[in-house]
């Protein structure tokens, strides 16, 4: 191919339009089928013939007693404490296991990564036991708590490599200077890793976002539910309430959506300034 | 240093583990020191945890009716928690590993037998719902002699059709009381004027569906005893799934892969409400939901009859009382009421189906919608043929899940229906061994 | 704006170089960082104490649970090695959903690095409009597992779906992808494929730090594309592909949601993917204590192929700052 071709921005800009399309697609038709009306949703076409804009007013008017705004905000506080706890904790932890040499640093690293491969459905009815004696049921404790100890294995893992890429040199330097391990972690290493950290703080938001099964057990109150229990509520034994449900999942991605937009230019660049090296 | 580090955190487990057991061990019995208000002083106040599943409208007329009672019963408030049908039956076992389960909850007829059998229930019989619910419907409810739950509504399984459509390709209508053979014919001239794509009845899969057919001919249901005894008719399964395997290829039931993508009462996969087939099975809760799918263009009939009858005729949601209550005589007393009691009935309507006791529903009949009124007739027209209610027992579900597995093997031509025979059978006499021990 | 991302590079340069430069020194005088043991402690002690006062209990109760019959509902009896030995003997839906997930495994991990590595090279570019580029692609992966994703996969998949209307523009007759249980792990595997943004990004940020120079001077020396993304491109990303790789085995042995929300793991058993089998036997069936032994043979597992990867990785996996030492 011609080489002048390819490096065309337009040709570049159609490629990726066209891509971008391409997965975009599903949204398209999401953007669509949230505007039909029951009858119409096993019609093949995209676009409904008159659209029930009412879906959103009334999918937004969840209930006599509720908004989804009321569920927004139960999500976003939540996802506050979530996003506020992995950053707080994930770089800490991360720190000790990628630059000190400690006992047992070897199994405990093990450990960690082991329980990321036990799978969670036979873990959590003990948890769920283990929260409900300490009377932390319908709170958002039990789903906030864990990301204040450290986050999870798959962000210290994944700060850990961050941290890994970053010359010991630096750590060296600053302790002929004088400074302690803390002063390294606090002066050098949680400057050049605060970037990385926007990453496990997207990432955090959005996987939060739609782990409902632990929303499930620990929410009882329905004024406490979180958008992803709210949504599951259109769905009944016998009656699905496509229109809203759709309408209604469609603006729960949304922040999701506007916090990637405006923070990918911080995360992108963020591993980039660090490095990530094994 | 490095030693004490250990030693340190090895007692910092151990410790925290001890903490723990401690914990699980003094847990169990907090739930039956504190409960005010229960045997005794009785306007001592109460605070009832009460939970049930449906739509916002049931959730809605549920919450009404509690405030109902609280404003008669001023002692006693509610906690309530509601959800989906999927939710909530996923949420409830976890509740009941934690010794958790509300004071009152929604039970139903798929789910019942196991939560009473693994003594999760408590015995209701000594509720006293004399002239309100009749007796042989209450016995035929029990369960190893005991009544775990107070029923509510009144349910039964029929057949529903596309009326409009099978009028419209000038095919006789069903009629009350058909038999199979004239289901199986129904079908087969209902093909030939049918047009390409549209099929008069559906593939079947599921065990319940051949379990109509079995009873109806007299052959009994096939786990009985609680559990203890399977019994498959042979001749009637091969005769049975024979005629769907020539259906399948004179195309008067859909292909596999169709039949496998539909899902009741959800628009764009609903059998019927499609519009790739003209009848299917309903129940009075589910042929509510077919009729707003497709207003005004169905109609109702109760199953194929056989000499001993078909179809069923019971109850299926019920409200329960866990053995985790802390205060069961006042969840007792909420149910009571909740039955018997007008303004009870008055304030959630037919939110739950056609309430059971008859003085609530008469008062309630002027007012019903096309899609309660479908539900009505549904019900009258198989009352009278109805045979007993046969659900699984406790510790079956595996087998019922691998039953349309095997009959699934079979529509794709993976599995012979004899093949399918040996494999169900074998499973099922293995489980009714094990439940016998 | 376009030479934005460069120019923090150089920055980040500019501050590290002359600090390290200034020490390298140094770092013959301090040798041996072994008596950290306190420090280490303190520094992971939020998760150590997490795991103890949270996680390692349920662990722990999941390993006890794995030895016994517990209905949930009813409290647990002791069986002994009973569900173990029933797994292995007598299990046919063991070994089929074993087999399932080996083969998602298998397709969907190699699957989603190739396509999301090469989406990372396409939107590693500096071109105006790049975020909306970047927020479009990465958007499927936001969705999750949304139930309005089961919805748009039947829209997409079943007899009457997108796809079988696009195949007939072609004259091809389409089967119901979903439903037939051919294809049916073929569609989820797509899926997965196509929520590719995570490993995607990460991808992405590797890409970001592969340094200008060593093209510059490949291009000197008159290599083809080709064999820069063989000799520079593959080998400098590595490590990262390595992340990649571990986490996405980790990961897809446990692939759940999508096969609950739009096949159920059927037709007939065709993609009762091994999270989907234990989480039925522990929520459907009612055996929890079978289930919990499930849990733990999969951890074998798992832990087994990482433990692989972790001794393979030192024959491809190519480290520049610690010159080939690994942890």
């Amino acid at each position: 191919m011609n080489k002048t071709l390819r490096n065309n921005p337009v040709t570049r800009h159609l490629l990726l339009i066209v891509f971008s399309l391409l997965m975009l697609y599903p949204v398209i038709w999401w953007v669509g089928a949230s505007l039909k009306t029951t009858a119409e949703m096993s019609s093949p076409s995209i676009w409904p013939s008159t659209p029930m804009w009412e879906n959103y007013t009334k999918g937004w008017q969840f209930s006599p007693e509720f908004t989804f705004g009321r569920f927004f905000g139960n999500t976003l506080l939540m996802e506050f404490w979530n996003v506020l706890g992995g950053v707080l904790t994930s770089a800490i932890v991360a720190y000790g296991f990628a630059r000190l040499n400690f006992k047992f640093r070897g199994a405990l690293f093990s450990i960690l990564l082991l329980t990321m491969m036990l799978p969670g459905q036979v873990t959590i009815v003990p948890q769920y036991i283990l929260y409900n004696k300490l009377q932390l049921m319908d709170s958002y404790i039990p789903l906030v708590l864990p990301h204040f100890f450290g986050g999870g294995a798959f962000f210290i893992f994944l700060l850990v490599q961050f941290i890994r890429g970053i010359p010991r040199e630096l750590d060296e330097a600053a302790k002929i200077d004088g400074a302690s391990v803390y002063g390294i972690f606090f002066r050098i290493v949680l400057p050049l890793i605060k970037p990385s950290l926007v990453t496990v703080a997207i990432f955090t938001f959005i996987w939060s976002w739609d782990d409902f099964f632990a929303q499930m057990l620990y929410l009882n109150s329905v004024g406490k539910f979180t958008v992803g229990l709210a949504l599951r509520m259109y769905v009944d034994q016998f009656e699905i309430q496509w229109g809203r449900l759709l309408a209604m999942s469609l603006l729960s991605v949304l922040p999701s959506v506007v916090l990637f937009f405006f923070a990918q230019k911080h995360f992108v660049e963020g591993i980039a300034t660090t490095g990530l090296k094994g | 240093m490095k030693q004490t580090v250990y030693k340190g955190l090895t007692l910092l487990m151990l410790s925290a583990m001890l903490a723990l057991t401690a914990c699980g061990s003094g847990g169990s019995n907090k739930g039956e020191s504190n409960a005010p208000g229960d045997n005794g002083d009785s306007n001592a106040p109460v605070k009832l945890k009460i939970m049930w599943q449906g739509a916002d409208i049931r959730h809605q007329a549920m919450l009404k009716t509690q405030e109902v009672y609280t404003s008669k019963n001023p002692s006693v408030t509610f906690s309530p928690e509601y959800m989906a049908w999927d939710d909530y039956w996923k949420k409830l076992p976890t509740l009941a590993a934690s010794h958790s389960l509300p004071d009152v909850l929604h039970m139903d007829g798929a789910y019942i037998q196991e939560y009473a059998t693994r003594g999760t229930l408590e015995d209701l019989s000594d509720i006293d719902l004399t002239g309100v619910i009749d007796e042989k419907t209450l016995e035929n409810l029990k369960i190893g002699g005991k009544l775990y739950g107070i029923p509510i509504s009144r349910n039964a399984q029929g057949m529903a059709f596309n009326k409009e459509a099978l009028e419209a390709a000038g095919i006789e209508l069903p009629k009350k009381d058909w038999t199979w053979d004239e289901y199986f014919d129904f079908a087969r001239n209902a093909r030939a004027k049918l047009p390409d794509g549209v099929y008069p009845i559906s593939d079947t899969d599921t065990w319940d569906f051949y379990q109509y057919y079995q009873m109806s001919f007299g052959k009994g249901s096939i786990i009985q005893e609680e559990g203890k005894k399977f019994n498959l008719d042979k001749e009637l399964f091969m005769k049975f799934y024979g005629i769907h395997a020539e259906f399948r290829e004179k195309k008067i039931v859909p292909p596999a892969d169709m039949v496998s993508s539909f899902k009741e009462n959800d628009p764009q996969a609903d059998p019927m409400a499609s519009g790739k087939v003209m009848t299917r099975g309903a129940t009075v809760g589910s042929v509510g939901a077919l009729e707003q799918l497709m207003p005004g263009k169905i109609d109702v009939v109760n199953l194929p009859v056989g000499p001993e009858g078909g179809g069923w005729a019971q109850p299926t949601i019920f409200l329960s009382v866990s053995t985790d209550a802390k205060h069961k005589d006042a969840a007792k007393a909420f149910i009571k009421w909740f039955v018997t009691d007008k303004a009870a009935g008055e304030t959630y309507g037919t939110n739950f189906g056609i309430p059971i006791y008859d003085e609530i529903y008469t008062a309630l009949e002027p007012t019903l919608a096309p899609k309660e009124k479908l539900g009505k007739k549904l019900y009258d027209t198989s009352i009278d043929k109805a045979m007993p209610f046969s659900p699984a027992a406790a510790g079956w579900t595996e087998w019922i899940d691998n039953y349309k597995k095997t009959m699934d093997a079979v529509m794709f031509g993976q599995k012979s229906i004899e093949e399918a025979y040996n494999e169900i059978s074998k499973s099922g006499n293995a489980i009714a061994e094990k439940s016998g021990k | 704006m376009l030479l934005k991302g460069d120019e923090r590079e150089m920055k980040v340069e500019a501050v590290h170089k002359p600090a390290a430069a200034k020490l390298r020194l140094a770092k013959k005088k301090v040798k041996g960082t072994n008596d950290n043991n306190l420090a280490g402690y303190i520094f992971i002690s939020p998760w150590l104490l997490g795991f103890l006062l949270l996680t390692a209990w349920p662990i722990i109760q999941s390993f006890y649970l794995s030895f016994t019959e517990y209905s949930l509902l009813e409290a647990p009896t002791w069986t002994g090695t009973d569900n173990y030995a029933n797994i292995f003997s007598s299990d046919n839906d063991f070994k089929t959903s074993l087999k399932v997930t080996f083969l998602f495994v298998l397709f969907s991990v190699p699957l989603k690095l190739f396509f999301s590595l090469m989406v990372a090279m396409l939107l590693n570019k500096s071109l105006k409009g790049m975020n909306l580029y970047r927020t479009a692609i990465y958007f499927p992966s936001l969705i999750g597992g949304s139930i309005a994703v089961s919805a748009l996969w039947r829209n997409m998949f079943n007899l009457n779906g997108y796809f079988n209307h696009v195949l007939a523009w072609f004259g091809i007759e389409g089967v119901g992808w979903i439903t037939n249980p051919h294809t049916s792990l073929g569609t989820l595997i797509l899926l997965n494929t196509w929520q590719f943004g995570s490993t995607m990004v990460i991808f992405l940020a590797g890409l970001k730090q592969i340094p200008n120079e060593l093209y510059e001077s490949a291009s000197v020396d008159g290599a083809s594309k080709v064999r820069k993304f063989f000799h520079i491109t593959l080998p400098m990303l590595s490590p990262v592909m390595f992340f990649n790789l571990v986490l996405g085995i980790i990961g897809s042995f446990q692939m759940f949601t999508s096969a609950f929300i739009i096949t159920q793991g059927g037709p007939i058993n065709s993609t009762y993917m091994y999270a989907l089998f234990l989480y039925d036997k522990a929520f459907k069936h009612y055996q929890m204590g079978y289930a919990s032994a499930l849990a733990w043979i999969l951890l074998v597992i798992v832990a087994l192929m990482t433990a692989i990867n972790f001794l393979v990785s030192r024959y491809w996996v190519f480290y520049e700052t610690d010159g080939g030492k690994q942890k």
